[in-house]
C-alpha cells in the first residue's frame, strides 16, 4: 500500500519533466538556424509531405499553439518521419531497442555486480596496499574513452589474434536460429560487452567501495558484531543491505551516463542498437531521427529513475511520502 | 590562504597519486601552451610521407595525410584544456550561483532550484548536447556551453548542501545581524566558504567535459576547426588496420590527462577526509594467547568482571594515543558499577575494550580482564581455546550491551522483532519462530513496550521507545552482565530518568551486574553502586556512590559534583573545566593543569593510589584532605532514592 501510494506520487511527479523535457527539445528546434519544416521534415522532403508538416505541427500559427500541436503528435507516438528512410521515427527506435538492451544491460549487469563484489571486498580491507591500487585502477578504468578501449580491444583481439569479430551482433551467413545463433551473436557480443563493462565497472567499485566502508562504520554493525553474528552475516545483512542504498541511487541517476557509453561503443563495433542508429542519422543529417532519439532516452531515463526510486523504496523502510 | 588549503595541499603532496598526477597535469599544460614555440611540424602540414610508422622523423608515426601525430596530439591537448577549463568553469559559476541561492533563501526559492536541478540531473546529458550540436553546428565554443549547461546542476547541489550547513554559522549570523545585505553575506561569506568541494570536484567535471568532447567529437560532431584528440581518433578508426598509431597516441593521451584529473580529484578529496581512506573495514584479526595453565576452575565467589591495568592504544596517524592507560576495577556478580568522565578521557573506549568491538585504529597493549575468574583477555591479547576466543562463547549470552540508540545502533531497514528473531536464533538454533516471537513478547512487556511495536522499523519508534528497544535487544538472552555505553544521552530529561529508573529496577529483578558509562554524573548516581571517575584514560576516584557524593577525594570528581545542577536548591553558578589537554602531562598528576588546587608536588610527582578505607581509593596528593570536606553542592534528589 505504502508502496503503491509512493510510486503513484512519483509517476505525476514525471509528467511536468517529462514536460520540460518536450519543451526543450521544441525550443532548440525553433532555435536552430535553418527553416523548421526543414528540421521537422528533413532537408529535400516532397513539397506534399513538407506541406503536411506544416498542417500538422501548425508552422504558421503562434508559437504557444505550434508547441501545443508538437506535444499533441508527440501524445499520438509521432515523431515524425526519417528523412533518410521516409519511415516513422518511431518504428526505427522500436527496431533498434532490443540490440541496445542486449549489449547494455549485459554489460550493466556485469559490471554492477562484479563492482559490488570487488568494492565490497575492498571496503573490508581499507587502506591496504591491496585496496590503494584497486582505487587507482578503477579511477584509470573511467577515464578511459570507452570507444577508444573498443578500438584497442578491435586491434589486439580481431586484428591481430582474430579470435573474435570486430563487428556487427551475427555472421553475415551465419546461423539465424537455434543454439548456433546464441553462441554466434556471443561471440560477437564479448568486445563490446567487454569494452562496456571496463569503463563502469570502474565507476562501480569506487561507488560500492566507499558506501561500504561508510555502513562498515555505522554503530549497527558494532552492536551485530558485539551481538556475536558471523562476519559473513554482518557483511550481508548489515553492511551490503544498508550500502545497497546509495549503489541503488547513483545506479538509476547514472543510466543516462551509461547509455552514453553505449552510443559511443555500439559505433565503435557497428551494433545495431540505437546507438548505431545516432550516429547514422548524425552523420546523414537526420534531424527527426536525432530528435526522437533524444526523447526516447529521456524517457528511457525518467523511466529508470522512477524503477529506481521504487526499487529504493522496497529497500529502504524509511521512504515515506 | 587559510590553514586547512595549506594543510590539503601538504596531505595531497604526501600521496604518489597526488603527485604524479599533479605532476602529469603540469607537463600537459605546459605542452599545451608551449605548443606553438615548441618548433613542432605545422599539425595542419600534408606531408607525401602517408602512414609513416613511429620513427625518428615522426615520433609518432604520420596519418592518411602525412601529418605529424605527435604535433597533432600536443595541439589537441590544448582543445582539452579549453573544454575542461571553460565547460568547469561555467558551470560551476552556474552552479554555485544557482546552488547558493536555493541553500541560502530556502522556502520556495529552494523547493523550485532544487526541483530544477533534479530535472537537469535527469536529462540525458550526453544526448541533449548530441542534439544541440546537431542542430547548431559544431563549434568549440557551443560544445562547451553545451557540456556546462548539462553539467552545472552537480555544482549546484553541492553547493546548496554547502550553503544550508554555512548559513548557521556565527560569522554569518553576525555579518546578516550587522545589517549587510544578502549578496554581500553570500558573495563574501558563503560562497568562499563553502567552495572547496565544489572546486574538488571541478576536476570530475573536467573529466567528464573531455570525455563528452571526445566523444562528440568521435561521432563525427567536432569542432572541424580545431585538432581534436577525439577527431583524430574518428579519423584514425577507418584505418584501424593499416596504421593503428593514428588512434593509439590521442587515446593515450585522452586517458592519461582524464585519469590524472580523476586521480588528482581523489587525493584532494582523501587528503580533506582523511577517514574516507580507513573507515570501517573488517575487524582486525588479533594475535591471541592461549589461556595460563594455572587458571582455577571458576568459583562462585569470583567477581563476574575483573581488569587489571588494562590499557588501550589509538594509532593516529603516526601518533600512538593512549585511551586507556591502566585502568584496574573489579565487579562483583550482582553489582552495578558506573564509570563517569567527560567526553575524550577513555570510557567508551573501556567499554568497547571489555566487550572486544574496538576500532580497528586501537589496540589493547596491556592488561588483564578475567571473567568469572577466567581469563578472557591476557597482557592485551584475547584468549583462545579451542580455535575460539572466549569473548565470542560470552557475546550476547552472558555479556550484552546497551549502545546510545539514537546512534543508529539498530539496523535501519529491518524491523526490531526481526533482529531480535535473528539474534535469539543465532544462539538457540533449535528455537522456532513462534518460541521466539514469545520470548520478544515478554521481554517487550518487561521492559515496558507495546507488542505492537515488534513489526515497527527502529525509524518508527520514538527515542524513548527505540532506546528501550535496544534495551530489550540486550535482554533477549538473558545474560549476566550488561554494558550500556551513554543509553540516555540525546534523550530528553523525563525519558532519560524514566529509561534509567527501568534499568536500575531491571538489574534489582533479573539480578544483572551493569556497568554504565556515562557523561552525567547523575545518570550513574541513580543506577550504580560504585561510581568510578576517569580522567585522560585512568580512574582516579573509585568509590560507593553514596560515599563519593558526600566525600569525593579527587578535585575532579568534586568539580563533576558540584556542576551538576540542582533542581531543588539554591541557583549557583556551575562549575566548569577547561578540557582534558595535552597538557596531561607526562610526570606529574594528569589534572594538575586543570586543577584549582595544584602545588608544585602534583605537576612534578604522579600522585599514589589512596586509599580512604571502605573501597574508597582516589589517586591525589591531597586526597585525605578532600575526603575530609564535604562538597559544597546540593546533593541530587536521585542518590538518595537508588542508594537508600
Amino acid at each position: 500500500m505504502r508502496l503503491l501510494r509512493y510510486f503513484l506520487f512519483r509517476v505525476l511527479q514525471m509528467f511536468p519533466i517529462a514536460l520540460f523535457i518536450v519543451v526543450i527539445n521544441f525550443a532548440l528546434i525553433h532555435m536552430a538556424p535553418g527553416d523548421v519544416s526543414i528540421l521537422l521534415a528533413g532537408e529535400g522532403a516532397d513539397p506534399d509531405y513538407m506541406a503536411s508538416v506544416r498542417e500538422s505541427y501548425g508552422l504558421d500559427k503562434p508559437l504557444i499553439q505550434q508547441l501545443g500541436a508538437y506535444i499533441g503528435q508527440l501524445l499520438q507516438g509521432d515523431l515524425g518521419l526519417s528523412f533518410r528512410t521516409r519511415e516513422p521515427v518511431i518504428d526505427i527506435i522500436a527496431e533498434r531497442v532490443p540490440a541496445t538492451l542486449l549489449l547494455a544491460g549485459t554489460a550493466l549487469v556485469l559490471a554492477s555486480v562484479l563492482g559490488v563484489l570487488v568494492g565490497t571486498v575492498m571496503a573490508r580491507r581499507p587502506g591496504s596496499a591491496l585496496d590503494a591500487a584497486v582505487t587507482t585502477i578503477s579511477i584509470s578504468l573511467f577515464s578511459i574513452p570507452v570507444f577508444w578501449l573498443g578500438l584497442m580491444l578491435i586491434l589486439l583481439f580481431a586484428v591481430t589474434l582474430r579470435w573474435l569479430p570486430s563487428s556487427g551482433m551475427m555472421s553475415v551467413a551465419g546461423p539465424r536460429e537455434g543454439l548456433a545463433y546464441g553462441l554466434d551473436v556471443a561471440r560477437h557480443m564479448i568486445l563490446p560487452v567487454l569494452s562496456l563493462t571496463a569503463v563502469w565497472l570502474g565507476q562501480y567499485v569506487r561507488l560500492s567501495r566507499s558506501s561500504v566502508s561508510e555502513t562498515l562504520a555505522e554503530p549497527y554493525v558494532t552492536t551485530a558484531r558485539a551481538i556475536g553474528f558471523s562476519e559473513r552475516r554482518v557483511m550481508t545483512g548489515f553492511a551490503l543491505r544498508n550500502a545497497l542504498l546509495p549503489i541503488v541511487t547513483v545506479l538509476g541517476l547514472e543510466l543516462g551516463l551509461l547509455l552514453s557509453g553505449a552510443v559511443l561503443t555500439e559505433t565503435v563495433f557497428s551494433w545495431p542498437g540505437l546507438g548505431r542508429l545516432i550516429y547514422e542519422a548524425i552523420l546523414s543529417r537526420d534531424t527527426p531521427v536525432i530528435m526522437g532519439a533524444f526523447l526516447i532516452m529521456s524517457f528511457t531515463v525518467m523511466l529508470a529513475a522512477l524503477l529506481t526510486d521504487l526499487l529504493y523504496a522496497t529497500l529502504d523502510p524509511r521512504v515515506r511520502l | 590562504m587559510n590553514p586547512t588549503v595549506i594543510k590539503t595541499i601538504r596531505a595531497t603532496a604526501r600521496s604518489w597519486t597526488g603527485v604524479l598526477s599533479l605532476a602529469l597535469l603540469l607537463v600537459i599544460a605546459a605542452a599545451a601552451l608551449a605548443a606553438p614555440v615548441l618548433g613542432l611540424p605545422d599539425p595542419a602540414d600534408m606531408a607525401f610521407d602517408l602512414y609513416q610508422p613511429p620513427g625518428a622523423a615522426h615520433w609518432l608515426g604520420t596519418d592518411n595525410f602525412g601529418r605529424d601525430i605527435f604535433a597533432r596530439v600536443v595541439w589537441g591537448a590544448r582543445v582539452a584544456l579549453i573544454v575542461a577549463i571553460g565547460a568547469a568553469l561555467l558551470s560551476i559559476l552556474i552552479g554555485s550561483a544557482l546552488g547558493a541561492v536555493a541553500g541560502y533563501f530556502g522556502g520556495w526559492v529552494d523547493g523550485l532550484l532544487s526541483r530544477v536541478f533534479d530535472i537537469f540531473l535527469l536529462i540525458p546529458t550526453f544526448f541533449l548536447i548530441l542534439l544541440i550540436v546537431a542542430l547548431f553546428g559544431a563549434s568549440l565554443p557551443l560544445t562547451i556551453v553545451a557540456i556546462a549547461l548539462t553539467t552545472w546542476p552537480r555544482s549546484a547541489r553541492l553547493m546548496r548542501s554547502q550553503v544550508l550547513t554555512l548559513k548557521s554559522r556565527v560569522y554569518v549570523q553576525a555579518a546578516l545581524a550587522a545589517g549587510a545585505p544578502h549578496w554581500w553575506v553570500i558573495l563574501r561569506h558563503v560562497i568562499p566558504n563553502g567552495i572547496a568541494p565544489i572546486v574538488t570536484d571541478g576536476t570530475i567535471l573536467m573529466g567528464m567535459a573531455i570525455l563528452t568532447e571526445a566523444g562528440l567529437s568521435f561521432l563525427g560532431l567536432g569542432d572541424q576547426n580545431m585538432v581534436s584528440w577525439g577527431s583524430m581518433i574518428f579519423e584514425g578508426q577507418r584505418h584501424l588496420r593499416l596504421a593503428p598509431w593514428m588512434s593509439i597516441a590521442p587515446g593515450v593521451a585522452l586517458l592519461v590527462l582524464v585519469a590524472s584529473l580523476n586521480l588528482l580529484g581523489d587525493s584532494v578529496n582523501f587528503a580533506m577526509n582523511p577517514q574516507l581512506r580507513t573507515r570501517g573495514g573488517a575487524p582486525k584479526r588479533r594475535r591471541g594467547v592461549a589461556p595460563p595453565a594455572d587458571e582455577p576452575a571458576a568459583t562462585a565467589g569470583a567477581p563476574i568482571l575483573q581488569v587489571t591495568d588494562l590499557r588501550l592504544e589509538y594509532a593516529a596517524g603516526d601518533r600512538r594515543i593512549a585511551a586507556v592507560d591502566g585502568v584496574s576495577f573489579s565487579l562483583p556478580r550482582g553489582g552495578s558499577l558506573g564509570i563517569v568522565g567527560e567526553s575524550g578521557c577513555g570510557k567508551s573506549s573501556l567499554g568497547s575494550a571489555l566487550l572486544q568491538t574496538m576500532p580497528n585504529n586501537a589496540e589493547l597493549t596491556g592488561g588483564t580482564i578475567r571473567y568469572d575468574g577466567r581469563a578472557i583477555v591476557l597482557d592485551g591479547k584475547p584468549v583462545i581455546e579451542g580455535g575460539r576466543s572466549r569473548i565470542e562463547a560470552l557475546r550476547w549470552t552472558r555479556m550484552a550491551t546497551i549502545f546510545q540508540s539514537a546512534m543508529n545502533a539498530l539496523n535501519p531497514v529491518t524491523t526490531v522483532r526481526r533482529q531480535m528473531v535473528d539474534t535469539l536464533r543465532l544462539h538457540r538454533p533449535g528455537m522456532t519462530r513462534d518460541e521466539a516471537t514469545a520470548r520478544i513478547g515478554e521481554v517487550f512487556d518487561m521492559i515496558g513496550i507495546p507488542r505492537s511495536r515488534m513489526n515497527a522499523y527502529p525509524h518508527q519508534l520514538s527515542g524513548g521507545m527505540r532506546q528501550r528497544a535496544m534495551i530489550a535487544l540486550s535482554l533477549i538472552l538473558e545474560p549476566e552482565l550488561v554494558i550500556a555505553d551513554e543509553p540516555t544521552t540525546a534523550l530528553d530529561m523525563l525519558i532519560q530518568d524514566q529509561i534509567l529508573g527501568e534499568i536500575a529496577d531491571l538489574r534489582e529483578r533479573l539480578n544483572l551486574s551493569l556497568i554504565l558509562v556515562s557523561h552525567d554524573m547523575g545518570a550513574v548516581a541513580e543506577s550504580c553502586e560504585t561510581v568510578a571517575v576517569m580522567y585522560a584514560g585512568r580512574i582516579v576516584e573509585i568509590a560507593p556512590t553514596r560515599r563519593i557524593f558526600d566525600r569525593p577525594a579527587h578535585p575532579y570528581s568534586r568539580t563533576l559534583i558540584s556542576a551538576l545542577p540542582s533542581l531543588t536548591g539554591p541557583l549557583e553558578t556551575l562549575d566548569s573545566l577547561p578540557a582534558t589537554g595535552s597538557a596531561a602531562a607526562e610526570g606529574g598528576c594528569r589534572f594538575a593543569h586543570a586543577c584549582p588546587a595544584a602545588t608544585a608536588l602534583c605537576r612534578s610527582t604522579p600522585p599514589p593510589a589512596v586509599q580512604l578505607g571502605g573501597n574508597h581509593v582516589a589517586e591525589c596528593h591531597y586526597a585525605e584532605e578532600f575526603a575530609a570536606e564535604p562538597v559544597d553542592a546540593a546533593e541530587p534528589t536521585a542518590t538518595e532514592e537508588a542508594c537508600a
